[in-house]
């Protein structure tokens, strides 16, 4: 397919379409709005379904019905509709269910604005509903790898039969770039679920559930969660190395939006003398920490930026021990960093 | 002459069959059963005429009967496995009648069903057709998402008055309004049973709860609300009525309007919707025939029974119900 100039949201919602996705379940909410939008214009054209549901509540259990009776399906929302949707999330994946879920992060706690943050890390990869859980996090840095990341994280969803979480900001969704979609899906081609709603017919009765009444019940399918995380943790950790040519005076981590903001401070720093690198993990969860401490063992400092008051550092700074100095700077609350800032910031660190 | 068949280790003791039979054919054992409940036996057989009323108000499906060298049969859409509800809940009634609907229009192999939370939350183990175990008041939700996604699909949900007029009242509401081609089978036992009895939305004025201790006070928590009524006038077509199941004339209308509910999604006509008045002997604090007789002097007065709107008149005149 041809390269287009699209919008990060329009992009989201046709590769999820090119990802053979035909159901989208939502609730309007700045700054995606026209994620929803794109998607009820696109999905009639194709033959697909999209329901403007009465909350992200419901939207989310719309998704779980949806899902488990075996269609792809996916929803988008901003901070706070990902906030009410953490009911469905948490019964979808105690009933391991497969649904991408998009969330362009806005500034809170409480309604707080509606400007790009990264706000939600804690949410997407600690839990964010009840229950042991883990969801599978994918964070681009781009339109086309929202795009790519979008297709992909229908496959993995179906694969270890886990919700996935696209976490990006409102600068994604806003911004435009060429974007090229690079798997065309046939719903028709999906593989069947044998394990959905479908009618029983021929076969015993299929029940989709999360309840368990024995706890012994429950412990066990706990650790089968369990034993899925740690699978993904071996297959699908996903990370970028930039700028890194055997040492590196200084080693920005950051993910998302921030990680493009890095690579121009990277730029100026390099004028001024400045050796920096960037650690960028993709998957959020699964965490690639172990490619993080490698990578940071060639880096005299490690510099984390993002837009929170610190949320992702947890990772990191568990991952490189308590030895390690772990430096931050944050914006928050819609406002985002410069490279200036960036570069001012290092040379503090580094001098 | 027909012959009643009583599964013995099978029956909770409930009495509902004794109550129900016209011409006292039942009475209870002396014995108790493998439960460690008394059961009934035909203690005058020749009496019975073969109506099957005990048949049908039997809440954990433990009576046949033989006519003319035919035995009754639980529906084929019910599973073998035994309701876990407390001796006497209608809730063993409502599912079998709604097994006997799905049966009746052959639709077992393509229908799904949408279990609630609440004391039915198990009922994904009770009908023999795919299930879904939806979150507390969601199932209107969770049997869209299923619909739309395979609209081919008959879909049904099955909740209480906890969860589909408080907690799920949004999703109730806008799935009607939507118009979702759903059957909802709305069980009111004016009560949260599963929790241990607290106030519902459609606890009576002045009923006592364990979280309304004096009584449901209109002035602090409101009148209960009258689902079927607030339904009804939302525009969208619909077929919405309200039954009950206390005693054999109200179950075979009861049956009908079920029939008649999954039939208009069967042919694509319209969401359809059926409260179906049902007790709680347990949170109530009555004995089984009790609490039937109490759906028919307190709740029917408040709850009136009838066909509320049908997608061919619309709304019904009070006077036409
Ligand atoms: C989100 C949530 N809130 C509360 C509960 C606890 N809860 C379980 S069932 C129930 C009420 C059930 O009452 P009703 O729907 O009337 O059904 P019944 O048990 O009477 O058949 C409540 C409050 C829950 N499971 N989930």
């Amino acid at each position: 397919m041809a390269k287009k100039l699209m919008k990060g949201c329009e992009a989201i919602g046709e590769a999820a379409i090119q990802a053979g996705c035909r159901h989208f379940f939502g609730y309007p909410i700045t700054p995606q709005n026209e994620i929803p939008e794109y998607m009820s214009a696109r999905l009639p054209q194709v033959g697909g379904m999209f329901v403007q549901a009465e909350s992200e509540v419901s939207a989310s259990n719309m998704l779980y019905g949806a899902a488990g009776a075996g269609i792809r399906c996916f929803t988008s929302s901003s901070s706070p509709g990902i906030s009410l949707m953490q009911e469905g999330i948490s019964y979808i994946a105690g009933a391991e269910l497969p649904v991408v879920f998009v969330n362009i992060m806005r500034g809170g706690p409480g309604l707080g604005g509606i400007l790009p943050s990264q706000s939600d890390y804690f949410q997407s990869t600690k839990g964010g509903g009840h229950g042991d859980y883990r969801l599978l996090c994918l964070a681009p840095s781009t339109v086309q790898e929202a795009a790519d990341l979008v297709q992909e994280a229908f496959d993995l969803a179906d694969k270890y039969r886990n919700p996935v979480m696209i976490l990006g900001d409102g600068l994604i969704g806003q911004m435009m770039e060429p974007v090229e979609f690079k798997k065309v899906i046939n719903p028709e081609d999906l593989p069947e679920k044998p394990w959905a709603t479908t009618g029983a017919k021929g076969r015993k009765p299929n029940v989709i559930n999360s309840l368990y009444l024995d706890p012994e019940d429950l412990e066990k399918h706990n650790w089968k969660l369990v034993k899925k995380y740690e699978e993904m943790a071996k297959n699908e950790k996903r990370w970028e190395v930039f700028n890194l040519d055997k040492k590196a005076d200084i080693l920005f981590v950051a993910y998302g939006t921030v990680a493009r903001i890095i690579k121009t401070a990277i730029e100026v720093l390099k004028e001024k003398g400045v050796n920096a690198a960037l650690f960028r993990p993709i998957t959020l969860f699964p965490f690639p920490g172990e490619a993080l401490e490698e990578t940071a063992a060639k880096c005299k400092h490690v510099f984390v930026s993002e837009l929170s008051t610190g949320q992702m550092i947890e990772d990191v700074k568990y991952h490189l021990g308590k030895e390690r100095k772990v430096h931050f700077y944050g914006r928050v609350g819609g406002m985002v960093m410069t490279p200036e800032e960036l570069v001012e910031e290092t040379l503090k660190i580094v001098k | 002459m027909p012959t009643v068949f009583v599964e013995k280790d099978r029956c909770k003791g409930c009495t509902l069959c004794v109550e129900i039979c016209p011409h006292g054919v039942l009475e209870m054992s002396k014995e108790i059963n493998a439960k460690g409940y008394f059961f009934p036996f035909a203690a005058k057989p020749d009496e019975c005429t073969g109506c099957r009323n005990c048949v049908m108000v039997c809440p954990d499906c433990a009576i046949q009967v033989e006519v003319k060298g035919k035995v009754s049969e639980r529906p084929k859409a019910l599973a073998e496995k035994q309701v876990h509800y407390c001796p006497g809940c209608h809730h063993g009634i409502i599912h079998r009648l709604v097994a006997e609907a799905i049966d009746s229009l052959g639709i077992q192999e393509k229908t799904v069903g949408v279990a609630p939370v609440g004391c039915s939350v198990l009922a994904y183990d009770y009908f023999n057709v795919d299930m879904h175990e939806a979150s507390h008041g969601r199932a209107p939700a969770v049997a869209t998402g299923i619909k739309r996604g395979r609209p081919d699909l008959i879909v049904f949900s099955y909740q209480g008055d906890g969860d589909l007029a408080s907690i799920g009242m949004a999703e109730t509401v806008h799935a009607a309004n939507r118009g979702e081609k759903i059957t909802v089978i709305f069980v009111n036992n004016a009560i949260y049973g599963m929790t241990g009895g607290q106030m519902a939305p459609t606890t009576l004025p002045g009923q006592v709860a364990t979280t309304c201790p004096y009584g449901r006070d209109v002035n602090l928590a409101g009148y209960p609300i009258r689902m079927s009524e607030l339904l009804k006038e939302l525009k969208t077509p619909a077929y919405i009525a309200r039954v009950a199941v206390y005693d054999a004339k109200t179950i075979v209308q009861a049956k009908l309007a079920i029939k008649k509910a999954f039939d208009y999604q069967v042919k694509g006509v319209c969401y359809s919707f059926v409260e179906v008045l049902s007790t709680c002997p347990t949170g109530w604090g009555m004995t089984p025939p009790d609490a039937s007789k109490w759906v028919e002097s307190n709740m029917v007065p408040y709850y009136p029974l009838g066909e509320f709107k049908n997608p061919d008149k619309g709304v019904v005149k009070e006077t036409e119900r």
